[in-house]
């Protein structure tokens, strides 16, 4: 970030930021809105045995998850150790990096799903899309829980506003562990395959599942350290 | 009094350069408390020029003496027999002590470093004191007066900042349903903000003349505009139905906006007590100069001239209106960060901390005092990102301003000796 020289003197203005850090953040949540949503779809399809635009999935996250890097970037080279702010800087940088995950595991799974187009077998198909919607909610209940940061700053972290992150927070939890629930079911059904199934096959859809219930994790990961930074 | 130079002469170049120490004063530091208006967007441009215009002249001149008569004869003893034998020398030594402050703000200011007008120029006359007649020519019990209130007052703001900011926190924000309980408490914060705003203006006045009636009118006044205006607020209030209290942020959106009324108050507080504190610096020595040539002999120093604080206050509006407003502009588009809570709340202890400062006769800097403030409403929370930088910033100024400003004093006053 160039400062242009301005030719008067105001110290006040060397006591603020040019941009809020809880607003990068919250751009930085807006670009795993926008991917979640894409992959969301996507592998609803992907599962259907519809891969025809899956490369264009991919394509699109690896993007957001590009410009997401360049908004983290950008946040961490601007968090000087003068900075004082009221939350703890660690545990911010902290949620950061688990918000980044969501993006980093979710461009993974597009590429790799891409390269090998497995067939899912009919018998687990909508258990493998029961699963991916879950991890959805995780991710889309953990921005929720982000977003209670905007009211949290107007208010100065008043308790009614805590209590509220609070409560998105337990939710998130709720979802993630639907998931891991539903991922141990699929983890299940998937070795009552395998004889059937070809020992590739077999492989990419346990890793399938990993990669997916990944997200969830990160998720999580993200809600607990908010809850950290409200800590009183 | 014999003056190698003519009167004409000396007296004419003081009043210039008074002139453009009072007009970089408005071309610069007025930004700095008008600034966080802008920023917050309780006023326009256009408005915070107007209300910076109007208040800044007003507090110059009710109550921009004190500050002037600290900086005309409270800093450099006129009583001193080398001033006493030839008062020509007291003469060359404030026009020295104006030249070398206009010149440190006009690097500092080119140059953006937060160095303050009225440390500058406290700087320089303790250096014209210290070459001209030694070092007791200088009161150096009110150089530390001075000089603790150059520390405390943006501590002190920073407390008050903090209190005020709590206060709205625990009473609207923390509460179940913060916009009725904004409705509840506005009034009281009406009442509260403007008795003290007037008090403390009434205070500063000084009434020495009749001091028994003085103080029960003041209060009596006080208390009987203080709710009037809490009246009215109330009824205001009550008809205020904003669009729409669906959400968190609407109800938040809301508050702000009713805040922006007070912040407007507040603006015009600030603006007031800057003017009392540093017209100042660009009069004071002019103060002397002007009464010295005028009479000849050392004893007139004391008295100020109203018209020559008008001047000041008219440099200040000229500063203002050439270079002033691009500064607020400028800095009101950088720090949007501030909402009308956290401006009233910064504006009103910056304010009220600087009247008090003016009204003691010390010169601080407005600008340091509302970092304070700033600082200290970080401190509670109501400010997302506080740079801590700036105290390194503005402690290092303190540590460098005066030694330079003093020397630079001295080498001009010897010079101007040599030559008249």
């Amino acid at each position: 970030m160039e400062e242009k020289k301005d030719h008067f003197r105001a110290p006040i203005q060397d006591t603020f930021r040019r941009k809020s850090p809880f607003e990068q953040l919250l751009e930085h949540m807006s670009k795993v809105r926008e991917c979640i949503d894409i992959i969301g779809k996507g592998l609803e399809r992907y599962y259907k045995g519809d891969y025809k635009d899956f490369s264009n999935v991919a394509k699109k996250v690896s993007k957001l998850e590009h410009e997401a890097d360049l908004i983290k970037s950008n946040l961490r080279n601007h968090l000087p150790s003068t900075l004082f702010m009221p939350v703890d800087k660690g545990k911010f940088l902290w949620a950061l990096r688990e918000q980044d995950a969501i993006l980093d595991h979710a461009e993974n799974l597009a590429v790799m799903l891409d390269m090998r187009h497995t067939k899912i077998p009919k018998e687990i198909q909508e258990d493998f899309i029961e699963h991916s919607k879950i991890v959805m909610k995780t991710v889309k209940a953990m921005e929720d829980a982000v977003c209670n940061i905007k009211d949290l700053v107007e208010t100065s972290f008043v308790k009614r506003e805590r209590q509220q992150t609070k409560e998105f927070i337990y939710k998130v939890h709720e979802y993630e562990y639907k998931a891991d629930k539903e991922k141990y079911k699929l983890t299940k059904k998937i070795y009552e395959l395998e004889k059937k199934l070809k020992p590739m096959d077999t492989y990419h859809l346990l890793k399938i599942a990993d990669w997916v219930d990944d997200i969830a994790d990160h998720a999580e990961n993200v809600a607990d350290w908010l809850r950290a930074m409200i800590a009183k | 009094m014999d003056l190698a130079v003519p009167v004409l002469l000396i007296g004419g170049g003081t009043v210039a350069i008074a002139f453009y120490v009072a007009w970089s004063i408005g071309a610069n530091d007025v930004a700095n408390s008008m600034g966080t208006s802008v920023g917050s967007g309780a006023l326009s441009l256009r408005k915070a020029i107007l209300i910076a215009g109007v208040f800044e002249f007003l507090g110059a001149t009710l109550i921009g003496i004190h500050v002037t008569k600290t900086i005309q004869h409270g800093i450099v003893n006129p009583n001193n027999p080398i001033f006493l034998a030839d008062p020509s020398i007291f003469v060359y030594g404030m026009l020295s002590s104006l030249l070398a402050a206009a010149i440190w703000i006009t690097i500092s200011t080119f140059y953006s470093l937060p160095i303050s007008t009225s440390q500058s120029i406290v700087g320089a006359l303790i250096g014209f004191g210290i070459v001209a007649a030694g070092a007791s020519a200088v009161s150096w019990g009110k150089i530390i007066q001075i000089g603790e209130s150059w520390v405390l007052s943006p501590l002190i703001g920073a407390v008050l900042a903090f209190f005020i900011f709590y206060i709205i926190k625990k009473v609207i924000f923390d509460t179940n349903k913060p916009f009725i309980s904004m409705k509840k408490t506005l009034p009281f914060f009406i009442f509260a903000l403007v008795s003290v705003i007037l008090f403390s203006i009434f205070k500063s006045l000084g009434c020495t003349d009749f001091p028994n009636i003085c103080i029960t009118t003041i209060i009596e006044i006080t208390l009987i505009i203080s709710f009037i205006s809490a009246v009215i607020g109330y009824f205001l209030i009550c008809r205020y139905k904003p669009k729409s209290l669906r959400t968190d942020a609407d109800i938040y959106n809301s508050i702000e906006h009713v805040f922006i009324y007070l912040q407007i108050i507040t603006a015009c507080f600030v603006a007031f007590a800057h003017g009392s504190n540093d017209v100042a610096n660009a009069i004071g020595p002019l103060a002397a100069v002007i009464n010295i040539l005028q009479s000849g002999t050392i004893e007139s120093v004391i008295g100020v001239p109203i018209w020559l604080i008008i001047l000041g206050g008219i440099g200040i509006i000229t500063g203002l209106a050439t270079w002033g407003y691009k500064v607020i502009g400028t800095i009101g588009k950088k720090i949007t960060e501030i909402s009308p809570t956290r401006g009233f709340s910064a504006e009103f202890s910056t304010a009220l901390v600087v009247l008090m400062c003016s009204r003691f006769g010390l010169p601080v800097s407005t600008s340091q005092v509302l970092v304070g403030s700033v600082i200290g409403i970080g401190f509670a929370k109501g400010i997302v990102a506080v740079d801590l930088k700036v105290i390194k910033k503005i402690v290092f100024g303190w540590i460098i301003t005066v030694p330079l400003s003093a020397a630079t004093a001295a080498i001009i006053f010897i010079i101007i000796v040599k030559l008249g």
